[in-house]
């Protein structure tokens, strides 16, 4: 396959302005403000092979989103440099955009008043797509993500999860070879996310590259092949997901609500990480020592619980891992 | 171009589309624009009828120049005049992403997206008003009417011009919905004769902020009233016009340049 996409070096720097909170800071801020600078992204080089799915990860406001937008041309960099197809990004936009796709989770293409299919129709005219291949693509991603029902209703009745899968055809139209999407999951229901994992995983498989930016792990363990994680506009982890469950370990979060309080779990491998109160407690299972069917049956037989939900690692528990694994390899 | 004409063309479908997707906000529009806009020329009629006036000028030929001015204020509402909301409404809500997605001419496609033919009652009501005035007057040749034509295209011009200065300041001031009313009130000199003006306020409108292109000098020229300051005005206009779509340009570059 070969290289698609080459970052290196990249940063962005901007200033925000500092205020001052109550009254007396307000009036002074109006009159002189204190520019801060920021680095949103701070010197992260990767590259993506062509038909990777490749995961950015990292929590609010680690500089995924800032990424995504040097990448599709839309930000221009501080400096650094990328390259997605040949292309400079920042150069020749319209060339560009035009071979690219990009779905933001919480901005959308979709004209509010109209049905989806009318948007679809302007995109069409947007990119020059030929009758025949407009019909066909429609066809086949209406029929993928089966919204053929929908497609005709008003985009405003349509509920988060319609609209989501609305956007990706919207996104996809114009058959880009690479495809962006900022949490495109965000929001969504557990059925609604799955739908646009499956379609994600299909349309790779037809050859799209995509690259994913998320603070869902579950979407990064469900697509992804490789994953590179922010944290405060920093790289901190670049490779395969394979090797980051090593870095993690084959951990699972687990959320119960008991009956009655525990005093303790004992089950080897599993451990009380977090008591919100007497009832509410979050266990830690490892799974190289336990499976979850073992720690189910026997998390049954010592306590008895009203609710229970199975959860992945929270991002930040993941980059105090990486962070602690680096100083062990030190 | 022909895929710019088959932009445009869409944009219109959709513009067409939603407005018929809530017909009482629709029609109230129509009439609410078509009402506020009528009410100058009635000013106008009330003010002649009794017995005051512009000082040469007769009540047709004032509505004449109130009514192009009119026509021209309902085309630019229904054409380009939506840039100022809808980059306004991209920039603040960081939605402007969006728009530099696609592989068009930004600035065209704002314009394109953001038809609305809310105005349609306006341009009519405009028209209606013209005929009046033209039928009193007389009705020119057909060199007065090229005339005319040019000079009309080339207010839509000043009219673009204002247009994309007022949008791009949005990318600086982000919020800054009092401005068109500033422009708004500057746009006014244009609905006027010249005549009743100081100098000063003349060669402005005439030269600076060309507003007087917008109302006054394609009704001045179906009069047979045109004058050389006019035809000076011409280059005046275009140069407005580069500087709104320049100055636009600029802030887009800027806006990709140093957002966050």
């Amino acid at each position: 396959m070969g290289t698609i996409i080459t970052v290196d070096k990249l940063v962005k720097r901007y200033e925000t302005y500092k205020r001052g909170s109550g009254f007396k800071e307000s009036v002074r801020s109006f009159f002189h403000r204190v520019a801060v600078p920021v680095f949103a992204v701070n010197d992260i080089s990767f590259t993506v092979e062509q038909g990777d799915i490749i995961g950015i990860l990292g929590p609010n406001g680690a500089g995924k989103s800032t990424t995504i937008k040097m990448l599709t041309g839309t930000l221009y960099p501080t400096s650094g440099t990328i390259k997605v197809m040949d292309f400079n990004p920042t150069k020749n936009r319209k060339a560009y955009v035009h071979q690219i796709g990009a779905v933001f989770g919480q901005k959308s293409q979709l004209i509010w008043d109209i049905p989806p299919i009318d948007s679809f129709r302007l995109n069409k005219a947007i990119y020059g797509i030929s009758d025949k291949d407009y019909q066909e693509r429609i066809d086949v991603m209406t029929h993928l993500f089966g919204v053929e029902d929908f497609i005709t209703r008003p985009t405003r009745v349509l509920s988060l999860g319609e609209r989501m899968k609305c956007e990706f055809i919207m996104a996809m139209l114009h058959n880009p070879k690479v495809v962006f999407l900022d949490e495109p999951t965000i929001g969504l229901d557990v059925i609604a996310k799955q739908k646009i994992r499956e379609f994600i995983h299909e349309m790779n498989q037809r050859g799209t590259t995509f690259i994913l930016t998320t603070h869902d792990l579950e979407d990064v363990e469900q697509l992804a092949k490789n994953i590179v994680i922010i944290n405060h506009g920093e790289k901190v982890f670049d490779d395969s997901i394979e090797n980051l469950r090593k870095v993690l370990g084959a951990v699972k979060i687990v959320q119960l609500v008991l009956q009655r309080p525990l005093e303790e779990l004992n089950i080897q491998g599993a451990s009380i990480i977090e008591r919100a109160s007497e009832l509410n407690i979050t266990v830690s299972v490892d799974l190289d020592i336990i499976s979850i069917n073992d720690f189910m049956a026997q998390l049954s037989k010592n306590c008895e619980f009203t609710d229970i939900s199975i959860k992945e690692m929270p991002m930040e528990t993941i980059i105090t891992h990486i962070y602690q694994s680096k100083k062990d390899e030190e | 171009m022909r895929r710019y004409i088959t932009i445009y063309k869409e944009c219109i479908r959709v513009a067409f589309a939603t407005a018929l997707t809530y017909r009482m906000n629709f029609f109230l529009n129509t009439v609410i624009m078509l009402l506020g806009d009528i009410l100058l020329p009635l000013i106008t009629l009330l003010i002649y009828g009794s017995g005051a006036g512009f000082k040469g000028w007769n009540v047709y030929e004032v509505l004449l120049i109130q009514s192009v001015f009119t026509m021209a204020m309902a085309i630019a509402d229904m054409s380009f005049h939506g840039i100022m909301w809808a980059t306004m409404l991209a920039v603040r809500e960081g939605n402007f992403e969006m728009v530099l997605l696609m592989p068009v001419d930004t600035m065209f496609l704002l314009m394109a997206k953001s038809f609305s033919i809310d105005a349609i009652g306006l341009l009519i009501g405009g028209a209606t008003i013209f005929i009046i005035a033209i039928a009193h007057i007389g009705v020119p040749s057909l060199v007065i009417w090229l005339q005319f034509i040019a000079l009309f295209i080339i207010g839509l011009m000043v009219m673009l011009g204002i247009a994309l200065m007022m949008a791009a300041t949005s990318f600086k001031w982000v919020g800054n919905s009092r401005i068109p009313e500033i422009f708004d009130s500057v746009r006014s000199f244009g609905k006027y004769p010249q005549s009743i003006f100081p100098k000063s306020i003349l060669l402005a409108a005439t030269y600076i902020i060309p507003v007087a292109m917008i109302g006054f000098f394609p009704a001045a020229a179906l009069m047979g009233r045109g004058s050389y300051a006019m035809f000076g005005a011409v280059i005046p206009c275009i140069l407005f016009m580069a500087a709104g779509i320049s100055l636009y340009r600029y802030m887009v570059r800027m806006y990709q340049g140093v957002g966050g």
